[in-house]
């Protein structure tokens, strides 16, 4: 679907010409020539403007009635005044009618100090009330849900709230309930408002009608400061401002990226306080003695951590979870290969695919972005549940249905929440996602593969549907697939969204070219706006590819070198033999560590009781290892297993870059000092390979990054101020020329 | 011209025949002889004779129908039309016995505008509390079903309609075309921004005519007259003729349908015969309660939409409401705010808060605790309402509120004062009762009364079961 394109006109407001895109609404218009419309309803986020508040109105000549700025588009040569008397007469008219049954509780009230209504009144009111009788009264406040408190006497009926929840969550819990001034925001039935995205009506809310629960009496507006970074819960990676008093994080705020998160922020990243300060946090190292952790001194930990490594050496092998930085991964990455001479180190628990897979599915030609998502004219969901695993996304596939006449087709193993919205849902057998994958690309070049019928029999599901979605992401073209070459590129603009569970089974390098033949005969390398879009298990997991902490792949997804490891030259240096070239993988390190090949485990912020498959055999795995873990909290394997702990920070202590699924780089700047003793995990890795002969040469966050910016190639000149607040798309910059194209890209 | 000089009626014709509801007796009186004309014209051909009529709007806003019409986009859309039948405008009831007493008028004249207009699906939005006559459509639309009035390939031609009657829920609101189209669609029915208007993006975002009952109604009869012969009728501007609902302090209150462009006068002296003996008009609502007041002095204006609003009112929906002198000022402006104020949506803010806040102002004003300042608040107050919100139901208060002030203040003042006086007396009395207790020594059981304000404690207060 074309992107809308903008188009620079002239208008004219309050006597000073301004130059804005044509059609944008007047009050965002107006911001292009530093003139201020008051708006409360009006919310660019939110859609189709309502006109309810009516505190926009200006003049436009020409037009008799004053007219509201958020609904009005603007043309060239329009003349708006908002500053004659009739506009000022009617904006005061609209403050006063708004401050009759507000409860001018400012003193205790959350907003006071952020107010929109507070600011308003005092730029746009009259200053005084002539409003002698009673206000309207209810009982307040309310527990509107587990995290959100309404005061209903402060609401000024914006619609913000009820429009979030009908029109962008499509939770449709929020309603207006009565009539007239007797109007109130409330759930059906007053059952709780329980919905992924609640929080976001709280930042909604131009007055202090919804307030947070966690943040309701903690502080004032002059008592914070807000800091931006990005929540590392999941994938999605959000732009956030956190809100920071006395060296604590109060509260998360979204920071608009619309290339991220199109200025939404689900609740978990929202309500992040307890697991930043909970007291579940380890807050200094700790290490294994008698049976049990006990806190130690900094040295005592990483003298015992650079013990079990230098035993190990070779037979050592690293683990990486998603909430790792690029710079943490590149770090550990080379204390393993240069320090110990192991190659054993994975980040992509689904499993080991072959490097040439891995480099063509993410070639930067067939790498669809976020944005890409609400514009496509079909977006496939295969194998995966945004609003789990990255929520954000939820949103912005509604969005695309809602606005942009977005096909959605779900195909999945369970029910998702975006089956409703979907022209087409397709379930199959559990766990049958790798021969589901496989069958749809039967079905879209049948003259490649074999036996369609027999394939969709396997995946457990039906062939009509089968053909249905290929109808679908085919629309009405007809043959593209195999279309002579030298003509122009045609076909839908279909986007991936596929789970990284897919490729997680015995089969997976059968359903990565399956996934490869879907893109293939879909034209999706040729396509503007195309393409797939991985949805990792883990935040980070991209960038950690990226940086090279796989087995079989090394920085930029290069061949891996191994140097052999001063400590393991007197073992002779017996290396364990993997099924391919490089080392092991999460499996394989499984077994061997059972087995007893390898003797130690270092554990970068993932627990594989919590984090992976076939818990059973990591119990044995690591019962028998050396366990060095960096955690944030003592989750079961850490507290059974680990010898070693040091304490992880949280992704508001953390500094470091971390890459979205599609390849965007993000920095992640530290709001808060670290928590206890922490000390960060770049530092910890490099004191430990300082301790095993290895000098990293880093001395800061900054260095580690200028450090692997230097090891990619396709990262080449990337610096921390290009990256910025909102990040870069590394594929969009020259430097993606290098990017190490698979050899003719369809061998295999 | 005097009453018995008037034209023959077009609508109101048979009105009074029995049985007219009923398809035999409606085809008697030549019914449905319109739709066979106009099928056998072209759609366009059609369209201009209503745009020849001159027709305007019946409902309130007096909008050229013919203009209307042309306003949807040709090709094949998906169009619909509504007729709008939920009239709530206090002392209209035009549209009421249209649909009672001659339900297949308004269908056959559906049928027509949705040929003229090339749509294929039609709703009849009725209001709720039209019990009988929602019944009756439904009866006579069953009737011209059976008799291929409605349907597919209506008598033959290439042309089908199916059309359904919705009842509303019970809210004036509902009336304003924007919140009934929400209304129709399953939501809370709330007015619409526009633009965009219906007529490019209405019921289900479709293009979509609207149009009132009597407008529909009076399709048949141009068509059978011809759009020119209709439009010799009325003035230059207000052309037919016009269906008005008389009711208030006169002897003989119902409907009439007379000629636009004839004296008010004659409406509510001749045909309606005027306010009960000995008693004069005060003021009149000359198009509902929605319409800015006027006086004795404006009854020789002409009745039409052009002559009204030069006088500072409107003919909006045609219901005339007269009030002589025996009613106070203060109480109809009062029962106007009220009922505006009961049936605001809440949704845009001048309205919501101003017609509270203007019914509030008024009680004080009746109860005694209001100074003369109020009423000029109550002004302003309607000055800030009028032009500045979402829909015209503010405007709906403030505008004869807004009037009743500027025409009668020195009665709302008189009014004021004597009720400070009688407050003044009620306390003088309350106070002598009880210091007449306390010398026999009784105990003094309550002290002065709470005024009871308009929002008692506890009112519109929710209680949910997870309260902090």
């Amino acid at each position: 679907m074309p992107r809308p394109k903008e188009k620079i006109i002239t208008f004219t407001i309050d006597g000073i010409e301004v130059q804005a895109p044509e059609n944008s609404m007047l009050v965002d218009a107006a911001k292009h020539g530093d003139v201020e419309i008051p708006v409360f309803c009006y919310e660019r986020k939110l859609g189709n403007p309502v006109g309810a508040c009516r505190m926009c109105l200006v003049e436009i000549e020409g037009l008799p009635k004053l007219q509201t700025g958020c609904s009005t588009p603007v043309k060239d040569g329009m003349v708006v005044h908002t500053l004659s008397e009739r506009v000022e007469t009617a904006q005061r008219g609209v403050v006063e009618f708004l401050l009759i049954n507000h409860p001018l509780d400012c003193p205790v009230c959350d907003k006071g100090g952020e107010c929109p209504l507070q600011d308003i009144s005092f730029g746009w009111g009259g200053g005084v009330s002539r409003h002698l009788d009673a206000k309207r009264h209810f009982v307040k406040p309310l527990a509107l849900s587990e995290k959100i408190a309404i005061d209903r006497e402060r609401c000024i009926l914006c619609y913000r709230c009820v429009r979030f929840s009908q029109d962008v969550s499509e939770d449709h819990q929020l309603v207006l309930l009565e009539r007239g001034a007797h109007s109130y925001v409330a759930t059906f039935d007053g059952h709780p408002y329980q919905a992924p995205f609640s929080g976001n009506i709280v930042e909604l809310c131009p007055v202090g009608a919804l307030t947070a629960l966690p943040y309701r009496f903690r502080a004032r507006p002059w008592d914070i400061e807000d800091s931006g970074t990005v929540c590392t819960y999941c994938p999605a990676q959000c732009n956030v401002s956190l809100t920071i008093r006395d060296e604590r994080v109060l509260r998360a705020l979204a920071r608009e990226n619309d290339e991220v998160d199109n200025g939404w922020l689900c609740d978990r990243g929202r309500f992040l306080a307890e697991e930043v300060h909970g007291p579940a946090r380890i807050t200094s190292p700790m290490v294994r003695d008698g049976g049990t952790l006990r806190p130690v001194s900094w040295d005592r930990a990483l003298q015992q951590a650079a013990g079990i490594l230098r035993r190990a050496g070779q037979r050592s092998a690293a683990l990486i979870g998603g909430q790792a930085t690029n710079e943490e991964g590149f770090l550990l990455s080379r204390l393993m290969r240069e320090g110990l001479g192991s190659p054993h180190i994975d980040s992509r628990p689904a499993g080991r695919l072959p490097l040439h897979l891995l480099r063509q599915l993410s070639e930067p030609c067939l790498q669809a972005k976020v944005s890409d998502l609400e514009y496509a004219d079909v977006v496939l969901l295969l194998g995966c549940e945004p609003q789990l695993q990255m929520p954000i996304l939820d949103l912005r596939i509604r969005k695309g249905i809602r606005h942009r006449k977005l096909t959605l087709v779900v195909a999945s193993e369970r029910k998702s929440a975006l089956d409703r919205r979907a022209a087409l849902t397709v379930r199959y057998a559990q766990g049958r996602g790798e021969e589901f994958a496989v069958a749809l690309a039967a079905c879209l070049s049948p003259e490649q593969r074999g036996d369609v019928e027999r394939l969709a029999a396997e995946a457990g599901c039906d062939l009509q549907s089968l053909a249905k979605i290929c109808e679908l992401l085919r629309g009405s073209r007809v043959g593209v697939g195999s279309s002579p070459a030298g003509e122009p590129a045609a076909g839908q603009e279909v986007v991936i969204l596929w789970g990284e569970a897919l490729t997680s089974g015995d089969d997976r390098i059968q359903t990565a070219e399956a996934l490869l033949d879907i893109a293939e005969s879909l034209n999706l390398h040729q396509i503007e706006g195309a393409g797939l879009l991985e949805v990792p298990s883990g935040a980070n997991l991209r960038g950690l590819r990226e940086i090279g902490a796989l087995p079989n792949a090394g920085p930029g997804l290069c061949e891996p070198t191994v140097a052999a490891g001063e400590a393991d030259r007197r073992e002779g240096g017996s290396r364990i033999a993997s099924q391919e070239e490089g080392g092991l993988g999460f499996a394989e390190i499984c077994s061997a560590l059972a087995a007893g090949e390898l003797t130690a485990v270092h554990l970068l912020r993932c627990d594989p009781l919590a984090d992976l498959e076939r818990p059973e055999a990591w119990h044995q795995a690591l019962a028998k290892a050396g366990v060095i873990a960096h955690a944030a909290h003592l989750t079961e394997g850490v507290s059974l297993y680990a010898d070693v702990v040091f304490p992880a920070e949280s992704h508001p202590e953390k500094e470091g870059t971390v890459v979205h699924p599609d390849g965007r780089i993000q920095r992640l700047r530290p709001v808060i000092g670290n928590q206890g003793e922490n000390r960060p995990e770049w530092l910890v890795i490099a004191d430990l390979a300082l301790m095993l002969g290895l000098d990293l040469q880093v001395d800061s966050a900054p260095s580690a990054t200028a450090q692997l910016v230097e090891a990619v190639p396709f990262y080449e000149g990337i610096t921390l101020q290009e990256i910025g607040g909102k990040g870069v798309r590394w594929q969009e910059r020259e430097a993606a020329a290098a990017f190490p194209s698979a050899e003719g890209a369809r061998a295999r | 011209m005097s009453a018995d000089q008037r034209i023959r009626p077009l609508l109101l014709a048979d009105i009074d025949e029995p049985k007219l509801a009923t398809l035999p007796v409606y085809e008697a009186r030549g019914g449905y002889q319109a739709l066979r004309k106009a099928l056998s014209m072209a759609p366009e051909q059609v369209l201009q004779e209503l745009e020849a009529s001159g027709l305007r709007g019946r409902g309130g806003a007096g909008f050229a129908m013919g203009k209307k019409v042309s306003f949807l986009p040709k090709g094949s859309v998906r169009k619909y039309l509504v007729c709008n039948a939920d009239e709530s405008e206090p002392g209209t009831f035009k549209d009421r016995e249209l649909m009672q007493k001659s339900p297949h008028m308004l269908i056959e004249g559906i049928v027509i505008a949705s040929y003229a207009a090339g749509i294929q699906t039609a709703f009849i939005y009725i209001r709720g509390e039209y019990v009988l006559q929602a019944d009756i459509l439904d009866e006579a639309l069953a009737e011209a079903r059976q008799a291929r009035y409605v349907g597919q390939s209506i008598l033959d031609s290439s042309h089908s309609l199916s059309l359904v009657v919705h009842r509303g829920a019970g809210a004036y609101i509902c009336g304003e075309e924007t919140g009934l189209l929400d209304s129709l669609e399953g939501k809370r029915g709330n007015p619409r921004l526009k633009p965009p208007f219906p007529a490019n993006q209405g019921l289900y975002q479709g293009p979509t005519l609207i149009n009132n009952v009597e407008t529909l109604s009076t399709v048949p009869a141009i068509i059978s007259l011809g759009g020119q012969e209709y439009a010799k009728l009325g003035t230059q501007t207000s052309k037919g003729t016009k269906v008005v609902s008389v009711s208030g302090h006169v002897q003989r209150p119902g409907n009439y349908e007379i000629e636009l462009g004839i004296p008010s006068r004659e409406i509510i002296y001749d045909l309606a015969g005027g306010p009960p003996d000995g008693r004069a008009v005060k003021c009149w609502f000359p198009g509902g309660s929605s319409s800015p007041v006027l006086t004795a002095q404006d009854l020789d204006i002409p009745y039409d939409f052009d002559s009204l609003a030069q006088a500072g009112s409107m003919l909006g929906s045609g219901a005339i409401i007269v009030v002589d002198e025996s009613t106070p000022i203060l109480d109809v402006a009062l029962k106007v705010a009220k009922f505006y104020r009961h049936e605001s949506c809440g949704k845009c803010t001048p309205c919501r808060e101003g017609t509270n806040w203007t019914v509030q102002m008024l009680e004080r004003i009746a109860a005694g605790e209001a100074t003369p300042i109020d009423i000029d608040i109550i002004a302003s107050v309607c000055e800030n309402i009028i032009g500045n919100c979402l829909c015209v139901l503010g405007d709906a208060m403030a505008m004869p509120v807004g009037s009743i002030i500027a025409k009668f203040r020195d009665e709302l003042q008189s009014s004021l004062r004597q009720a400070q006086l009688r407050l003044g007396e009620i306390g003088a009395q309350i106070i002598a009762s009880e210091s007449a207790l306390a010398a026999q020594g009784a105990p003094i059981a309550s002290g002065v009364p709470q005024p009871a304000g308009p929002y008692p404690t506890g009112e519109g207060a929710i209680h949910m079961e997870h309260s902090l």
